[in-house]
């Protein structure tokens, strides 16, 4: 197999001391359990499909696309090792070599067609102010919740304008096609305001990966701008009774290093929070990142499942989080379990305060 | 794949249990350590027949049994050198009993540290050896090893907290060994046997821990030192002061250097930094600990003492230590931290100069090495930063390894503290122990006369460690 991607990992594949630590909080080790469950397996994988000692395999791709990218591994890595850059290497020599599955090709498709993971046409409510506002393929699809998440932002002071927007190319760099994401790059750029123009984004997986892929882009979270502009609107926010669980998204919490914004927000509108074992940096990943939701949606399912049994056993009505695709996952880990607990965005908590 | 016959051992363990795929193979080929060979299968018990059962197939067929938790070992332990098959005890990781009467828990082998002392904490006790891993590290692999970690000054290492354990025999058999009471003269400490014998003479597969109150005030001191030999005479005088201390850690110039460049945590460029930590029921018997240490460092010339009993505080104090490793990984650009050297015992007198000689002896061989260790307990620890891709850094290191060794042994130093022989260590460990190698191979022809049970390890290991296995690594000439 070609290891166009896999060969720049080279010295930090050899950096990795392999000392297992990564194996701590994956959520996918703690559910499967064999090494090569764990970061440490996928980086040897990945080593020696660079090395050539191991052949692609059907087996080796289901491995390395079992992965959420919650990047538990980057914090208790005791090497600071870039791991999932390393798996993404992997999965991209993977799909070129034609390790990609059907369910991947499907929703890729999708979005080349319609600009979103839905594959249909999404137009985002209209506001025609000064500030962009990036919502995303999920939350354009939910138009009332998006009307909502704007209208937090124009009670603030904020004067909103949305896009004509499409995907920003998350999914295929997620899964691997390069070459597809560069197409989806492009037509990302050609849907934003002047690249000089800060814009908010609504959507935390999407503001994470943009800081990560456009650093030339000035992406602004909408919970920083909702935290800078909220003091201002304290007396005016009605006090909720409720007593809420918070899920720290994976691309929040570790990815942009953001912990206490959400709970001061909870906290400001009254809410009791209780907190579920592991949280924070540390919080479990719900399984609806890195692509699992396609490449083994049951496995998604099941450490949705583990989290939402988690909440419910704080004793909180709601269980919150910011991430629309952890929402999504979490809600549907609910149904099944009977419905013990209420999944609900912060922000349309933050939403009925202010109403 | 081998001798196995895999639907046998399906048959034995389930077929779930089971992993025989060439990825799987190669993953639980390599650890923690330069080594790398694939066994033949893995399986993962849940029961102890299990495990007899999985031995009772292997041991008349001679096939290699190697048994592994994390697989967090530095020098090669749980790398399978002669094939066979792996046993993971991952899931074996049942706490069966906590006894704050008697004060003892029994585990399985799978069980993590940090887990244990989680479900320890609500009653106020823990279990105390707290290696760097126990994040990760299982109890069985603790034991096999003999790890042990910063508080060893106080606590001892793993053998301390030992009382008893269930061992699965080569041949199948289950055995007891130890006892559950704190003290026992009951012939043969075989419990004692097993600790540190790396899977070499039997599979624990329970084991019976002694646990100790937590302390309620603990405290954290650092202090600087323009000179090594002032940081190594103020190791020397607290550890023969009779000072009840539960720390002292070292950092050299070179461990402060990386932390500095690559955490910029702002460390002093000092020649040596002490750590020191003393912890106990009553803060004023902390006090008059800590309080002695001070003194004897200020005497040696150590100064801008930092000191809090606030664990926020005492974490930031303890940053640049905690940030050690990761910091050396990213020293140079292509280098790579490799765990050779990594670990070794010297006389407390010695500790200053050990540091010194591990510099001179890097520089003389081509490579970068630092000192970094558990003082408290004699430990010191380097890690070789070189670059893997080249054959000829690997004899440099070698050269390197060889050169430490002997020095360590010329001062009445031992060649491992706690990270075991394994592989890497072993040429080491077989020119110190020359005159009782006959005695271990006697003890090991009566345990496990088939030789099945982690075969190629301790004194059993190549004379080589470079040629031993083949290499984690690629070189620029290939896989090396």
């Amino acid at each position: 197999m070609e290891t166009n991607y896999l060969k720049q990992w080279e010295n930090e594949l050899n950096i990795c001391i392999r000392c297992a630590y990564c194996f701590e909080g994956c959520p996918v080790f703690k559910e499967l359990g064999w090494e090569i469950d764990g970061a440490r397996g996928k980086l040897v994988v990945a080593y020696g499909l660079l090395t050539g000692e191991l052949e692609p395999s059907e087996y080796i791709a289901e491995k390395l696309f079992q992965c959420t990218y919650c990047r538990d591994c980057v914090e208790r890595c005791s090497a600071d090792v870039s791991i999932p850059d390393i798996i993404g290497a992997a999965r991209a020599d993977l799909f070129d070599a034609g390790y990609s599955y059907d369910s991947h090709k499907d929703l890729l498709k999708q979005i080349e067609k319609s600009g979103n993971i839905f594959g249909k046409e999404l137009k985002p409510p209209v506001f025609e102010g000064e500030k962009a506002v990036l919502l995303g393929c999920r939350l354009i699809e939910r138009k009332e919740d998006s009307e909502k998440y704007l209208t937090i932002l124009e009670k603030l002071g904020v004067k909103t304008k949305t896009l004509n927007e499409t995907c920003c190319g998350m999914p295929f760099a997620v899964l691997g096609d390069k070459k597809g994401f560069k197409n989806q790059q492009d037509k990302f750029r050609e849907t934003l305001p002047d690249k000089n123009e800060e814009f908010i984004c609504a959507c935390t997986t999407c503001v994470f990966f943009i800081r990560a892929k456009y650093p030339d882009l000035k992406a602004k979270y909408i919970i920083d701008e909702i935290v800078e502009r909220l003091p201002e609107y304290k007396g005016k926010l009605k006090k909720l009774n409720i007593k809420v669980t918070y899920h720290d998204p994976c691309n929040v919490a570790r990815g942009m290093d953001m912990v206490d914004e959400p709970r001061d927000i909870l906290r400001e509108i009254g809410a009791e929070l209780v907190e579920m074992p592991t949280n924070g940096k540390q919080a479990e990943c719900c399984g609806g990142g890195g692509g699992l939701l396609v490449s083994d949606d049951k496995l998604a399912e099941k450490l949705a499942e583990k989290r939402v049994e988690q909440a419910i056993e704080t004793g909180a009505e709601i269980l919150t989080t910011l991430c629309p695709t952890c929402e999504f996952n979490l809600k549907n880990a609910v149904e099944k379990l009977g419905g013990k607990i209420e999944v609900k965005n912060l922000l349309d908590i933050l939403y009925e305060s202010m109403m | 794949m081998g001798l196995v016959d895999i639907e046998r051992l399906k048959g034995i363990i389930g077929a779930e249990n089971v992993k025989d795929d060439k990825a799987d193979l190669y993953v639980y080929g390599s650890d923690s350590s330069v080594h790398q060979a694939m066994p033949w299968v893995v399986v993962r018990p849940h029961t102890i027949e299990e495990v007899q059962n999985v031995m009772r197939y292997a041991n008349p067929r001679l096939i290699p049994v190697i048994a592994r938790g994390a697989g967090s070992g530095m020098s090669g332990q749980a790398v399978p050198i002669k094939g066979g098959i792996v046993m993971d005890f991952k899931k074996m990781n049942k706490i069966l009993e906590i006894n704050l009467e008697d004060t003892f828990v029994r585990v399985e082998p799978g069980v993590v540290d940090d887990d244990l002392n989680r479900a320890l904490k609500p009653h106020n006790v823990f279990y105390p050896p707290a290696p760097a891993s126990s994040r990760i590290a299982t109890i069985g692999g603790e034991i096999a090893n003999n790890a042990s970690g910063v508080r060893s000054v106080k606590y001892g290492a793993v053998r301390d907290s030992v009382l008893g354990m269930r061992v699965v025999l080569a041949n199948g058999d289950l055995i007891d060994v130890g006892a559950k009471t704190r003290v026992q003269a009951t012939g043969y400490q075989l419990e004692r046997l097993m600790v540190g014998s790396e899977g070499t003479l039997g599979i624990i597969v329970e084991a019976t821990l002694k646990i100790v109150p937590i302390p309620k005030f603990r405290c954290l001191g650092m202090a600087k030192f323009n000179k090594l030999e002032d940081a190594g005479n103020s190791i020397s005088e607290v550890m023969s002061s009779g000072i009840n201390l539960s720390m002292l850690e070292l950092m050299d110039n070179i461990a402060i250097t990386a932390v500095n460049k690559a955490q910029n945590l702002g460390l002093p460029d000092v020649e040596a930094i002490l750590l020191f930590e003393a912890d106990g029921m009553a803060k004023e018997a902390v006090d008059i600990e800590i309080q002695k240490i001070i003194e004897i460092c200020k005497k040696q010339n150590g100064f801008g003492i930092d000191l809090s009993y606030d664990a926020k505080e005492r974490a930031k104090i303890y940053a640049g230590r905690k940030k050690l490793f990761p910091s050396l990984s990213r020293f140079k650009d292509y280098f790579t931290c490799a765990s050779l050297a990594d670990d070794m015992a010297v006389p407390y007198s010695k500790m200053a100069e050990t540091a010194q000689k591990i510099h001179e002896i890097a520089k003389r061989n081509n490579v970068i090495m630092t000192a970094y260790g558990h003082c408290g307990s004699g430990c010191m620890h380097t890690k070789i930063l070189m670059d893997p891709r080249k054959k000829s850094q690997w004899e440099d290191a070698k050269k390197a390894v060889f050169e430490i060794y002997s020095y360590v042994r010329s001062v009445g130093g031992t060649t491992s503290a706690e990270h075991g022989i394994g592989i890497s260590k072993a040429p080491a460990f077989k020119r110190e122990k020359s005159n009782s190698l006959n005695a271990m191979r006697a003890i090991k022809k009566a345990l496990d006369p088939n030789n099945v049970l982690n075969p190629g390890k301790l004194m059993d290991a190549p004379d080589d460690w470079v040629t031993a296995t083949k290499l984690r690594y690629t070189t620029q000439q290939g896989i090396f």
